[in-house]
């Protein structure tokens, strides 16, 4: 039913209909938990479409959804790339400040966000009145089809596009994966659909594939549990880390036939937690690695390999110099030049990590940027910021190399730098301890709760 | 409170040092949007009952001393009401 997509742009917009809408009207695409149908959907997507073109949308241009995940969002990124156009997603956790300075840089033609929102606290899934307001009249800023801002705790902020050819040829890939969420199957949604993992590994996969989307109704253990147990098909639990424990530590309170697996992303599973779930669920925890930029990279999906990952078919990784190389065939990143990023057709990841040459399996083993030099000895500042966190009166601790290890230290209560220096004395030789110490009130997150690392933010925190 | 015991700042202390597994003693006492979800998830639990909170609600609560606040309020409330 697909039609070759290697040239696709956002400007052609066909492949909406062909690899996300297309199917029977009567296919659940959604449970919120009330049914939508795939028939609804499409209805819904063309009243948006309308919406937007009247509030001066046009092929070529950009829409910037600022939307919590909600039916409004998911209608208005279907209506937005079927218009022809760009989606620009914005947090809606970004202040107005940083949406500002976005707006500014990616000159959308239209701004879609709520005017009206409720449903409660903790809604994994918001119930939303949008509005569309008319921003600039000029075109999207590239030829992509959907454009991210970075939400990663280290370097300088970053746009991140990609196409529409892009995104086809991930839910491709996710086809070829085993142990992904089939045909007839649901996905217990729990992650951001702003977010990569959320975004095309539930929403557009399971739109392309027919496998209903199933967010809890609000964020908690048994909540998942009910939405688990709401239909008789198997379910698949896509997460991140946080939520097995939210799982696991749900009371046992009978069979639950339908969990065929759960699966999640964004950071290394300890194994204790591993092992805690399959004793709890008898079923497999997955274990995938993405990035915002190329979308998933590699998985894990029946717990065989951990901590390593099988890379995904159509993806290549190799190990240069200890850093993980990503086949990126175009650099994702909208007006920056960054040959230490992206060069020749590949990502450069950061992480560190290995590829075994035997079997080709990937040991993602952290950020190479945390390891760092002195006097010829070899730091990892990630042990430094362990170390720092563990001790007693921190809550918090970001330690970067800038002209020697700065630690910026928020304190739990009274601490002094006295007393600091001292305990870590106790723990760390000296060429590891933080040459500098910051004692802030409250270190810089981002929207997503992250630590920043970012050193020239570090150093206005403390002044 | 269904005849459990009070909600104490102890309690969610516990349930906090269960998540980041740190001693009780070195549980930070800010609190982000994670831990809320987990403090609500395992307050439901033990006391079996829902809390109804609004987005408000949560959107105010900083430290664990404000989520024991919120949490007592919304525990006193009539059940059904």
């Amino acid at each position: 039913m697909d039609r070759p997509t290697e040239n696709l742009t956002a400007q052609d917009p066909a492949w909406v209909d062909d690899v996300l809408l297309a199917g029977p009207a009567t296919d659940i695409c959604l449970r919120l938990p009330e049914a939508v149908d795939r028939g609804t959907l499409r209805q819904l997507v063309g009243d948006a479409q309308t919406r937007l073109a009247a509030a001066g949308l046009r092929p070529g241009g950009a829409a910037a959804l600022r939307l919590p995940p909600s039916l409004a969002y998911v209608v208005n990124l279907l209506a937005t790339w079927r218009s022809g156009a760009q989606a620009i997603l914005l947090d809606h956790r970004l202040t107005d400040h940083e949406v500002d300075r976005a707006l500014q840089r990616l000159t959308p033609q239209v701004v879609v966000a709520p005017v009206r929102t409720g449903g409660g606290a903790l809604r994994i899934f918001v119930d939303v009145t949008e509005g569309v307001t008319a921003h600039s009249a000029q075109p999207a800023v590239s030829g992509h089809a959907v454009i991210q801002l970075s939400s990663g705790s280290t370097g300088p902020s970053k746009v991140i596009g990609r196409t529409a050819a892009d995104l086809v040829a991930e839910v491709h890939r996710y086809t070829r994966i085993d142990g992904v969420a089939l045909p007839g199957e649901r996905i217990i949604l729990l992650p951001s659909m702003v977010h990569v993992l959320g975004l095309v590994g539930g929403l557009l996969y399971g739109l392309h594939a027919n496998v209903e989307l199933v967010p809890p109704e609000r964020l908690g253990g048994d909540a998942i549990l009910a939405a688990i147990r709401a239909q008789d098909t198997p379910a698949t639990v896509l997460g991140v880390p946080f939520h097995i424990g939210l799982l696991a530590s749900t009371r046992a309170d009978g069979p639950l036939p339908q969990l065929k697996r759960m699966t999640t992303g964004g950071e290394l599973v300890p194994a204790a937690t591993a092992q805690a779930f399959a004793d709890r669920f008898g079923v497999p925890l997955g274990n995938m690695y993405g990035m915002t930029e190329v979308g998933v990279i590699g998985t894990d999906l029946y717990g065989r390999h951990r901590p390593s990952i099988m890379p995904a078919p159509g993806i290549e990784v190799r190990e240069v110099g200890g850093e993980l190389r990503v086949s990126c065939p175009a650099s994702p990143y909208v007006g920056l030049s960054d040959p230490s990023r992206w060069a020749d057709g590949w990502l450069h990841t950061r992480d560190a990590g290995t590829v075994d040459p035997a079997t080709g399996l990937v040991t993602v083993k952290g950020r190479l940027d945390s390891q760092v030099s002195v006097g010829g000895l070899k730091v990892d500042l990630t042990e430094v910021e362990a170390t720092l966190t563990g001790l007693p009166g921190v809550a918090a601790a970001v330690v970067v190399y800038d002209d020697g290890i700065t630690a910026y230290v928020q304190p739990d209560g009274p601490l002094s730098e006295e007393v600091l220096e001292k305990l870590l004395a106790e723990r760390l030789a000296g060429y590891k301890r933080p040459r500098t110490l910051h004692l802030v009130d409250q270190l810089p997150r981002t929207t997503t709760g992250k630590l920043v690392r970012a050193v020239p933010v570090l150093r206005a925190a403390a002044p | 409170m269904s005849g459990r015991p009070d909600l104490g700042r102890a309690d969610l202390v516990s349930m906090l040092a269960e998540l980041t597994a740190k001693p009780v003693d070195q549980v930070p006492h800010r609190v982000g949007s994670m831990e809320l979800a987990w403090l609500v998830h395992l307050v439901e639990q033990r006391y079996d009952r829902r809390m109804d909170l609004t987005d408000d609600q949560l959107a105010g609560i900083r430290t664990v001393d404000d989520a024991l606040a919120v949490f007592r309020t919304s525990l006193t409330s009539p059940a059904d009401g």
